[in-house]
């Protein structure tokens, strides 16, 4: 059923409500195509189908596909991060360990909805994607976390002095996210990405550990 | 169908030319091959049509489907060829390495070079390759790893066997990060022009990082 949510007459307030609530429609019915049928398996007319909405006010709320999934991919984030911050704090033990602690929070996160993150990834090569749509690659919190455990290894002593953690961090994640190829490959599921995430992550560690 | 590039049709009729229908059709081939590449390049997999790559080569639809069963075949095909030669640049290049970290980086660098002018056939299936249904349109390449992995993994045999690595040295797990680590760099190639010299600077860290925890003395 599809309700021209536009056409609906009301004062100013009742209006905003009403695109508030177009809005999360669009987003809860583009969140469970793109996790259904992948990012180009997914079009905006059949999200504003799903949603029950025409395709014009889809439009007149986004200006693409890509800025939809980006929407969609930041209302993770902080559920996602919720569940980080109440482990970091009682993270211990050696750098390597922290790390695979903090990893493997964010692949059995985003393994609930895997074809959701790869719809992600793939997003981020679309010929159509607009300037302000955010593409994976850009997830700073992850990214200073991943720096600041690498700190916190420097000043344990089990990270060496002369290394730059930015660098490392720029391995790390492009190794976290190929880890989400093996769902392709092998239709991985949290648990075979988890191990593989460890020992990558033990390879590049040991890399950096002072030497004897 | 089987598909015939013009060395094996020159390899496999060595006695006889071939026929002037033979050749008319490997030019059709190419025609259409070349038309291909320029559109995925230009409007990405999903965005260029079976219409629109014959209408730029030339011909009508049904042409192109008398040597191509369907657009994933075309492009599977751009792909087989690009790999081939890359490969073979890449061998060469490892040649020229003066110790491991050098002969990995010298194939990280013959990649870049050879993709620098076709940045974005490379973001075209790198883009496929993220779509789980996109399996079929890569299926049939000669496993788009595998080669890759296999060259990166002699170069750590070979650097083991002169001692510069551990013999402990995880040699199937380092040569996987290797080539996942070369292909982590096509964003900064495609999206914000980064040049060889950019992309080898950085290159190099994480090639030292990567090789650092079995690497002797």
């Amino acid at each position: 059923m599809t309700i021209d949510v536009e056409r609906v007459p009301g004062p100013p307030a009742a209006r905003q409500s009403q695109k508030a609530a177009t809005r999360q429609r669009v987003l809860a019915a583009a969140r469970e195509l793109f996790d259904t049928h992948g990012y180009q398996g997914t079009t905006i007319r059949e999200i504003a189908r799903h949603a029950g909405v025409a395709v014009g006010s889809v439009f007149t709320t986004f200006a693409s596909k890509g800025e939809i999934l980006s929407e969609v991919m930041q209302a993770r984030i902080d559920p996602l991060y919720a569940e980080l911050d109440r482990v970091m704090p009682h993270l211990h033990g050696a750098t390597a360990d922290r790390l695979r602690t903090m990893f493997a929070i964010h692949l059995e996160f985003e393994a609930r909805n895997v074809r959701l993150f790869l719809s992600h990834i793939a997003a981020a090569y679309d010929w159509t994607l607009s300037p302000g749509a955010r593409p994976y690659g850009h997830n700073t919190r992850l990214m200073g976390a991943v720096i600041e455990c690498l700190e916190r290894g420097k000043a344990l002593g089990d990270i060496r002095q002369d290394v730059d953690c930015h660098e490392v961090v720029d391995l790390i994640m492009a190794a976290y996210a190929w880890t989400y190829r093996l769902v392709i490959t092998h239709d991985a599921d949290a648990q075979a990405m988890i191990a593989a995430m460890n020992r990558q992550i033990g390879l590049i560690v040991e890399g950096l550990a002072p030497r004897p | 169908m089987k598909h015939i590039s013009p060395n094996q049709v020159a390899a496999d009729s060595p006695a006889r030319a071939p026929t002037r229908r033979a050749l008319a059709k490997q030019q059709t081939r190419l025609k259409v091959l070349a038309a291909a590449r320029r559109l995925f390049s230009e409007e990405g997999y999903e965005g260029a049509t079976i219409r629109d790559i014959a209408a730029a080569a030339g011909m009508s639809t049904g042409a192109v489907f008398a040597n191509f069963s369907d657009k994933s075949d075309l492009f599977r095909e751009i792909m087989v060829d690009d790999m081939e030669a890359l490969t073979a640049a890449m061998r060469d290049a490892a040649t020229r390495g003066r110790n491991v970290e050098d002969a990995v980086l010298k194939v990280f660098m013959a990649g870049y070079t050879f993709y620098k002018s076709r940045l974005q056939l490379a973001r075209a299936a790198f883009s496929v390759s993220w779509d789980k249904d996109g399996g079929p349109t890569l299926r049939g390449l000669p496993s788009s790893t595998t080669p890759f992995q296999e060259l990166f993994g002699e170069q750590l045999n070979a650097a083991i066997e002169r001692g510069e690595l551990s013999q402990e040295a995880d040699v199937k797990l380092r040569s996987q990060m290797l080539f996942d680590t070369y292909l982590s760099n096509f964003p900064q190639a495609i999206f914000e022009g980064w040049s060889l010299d950019a992309l080898q600077a950085r290159a190099r860290e994480q090639i030292r990082i990567l090789l650092a925890g079995a690497r002797r003395g």
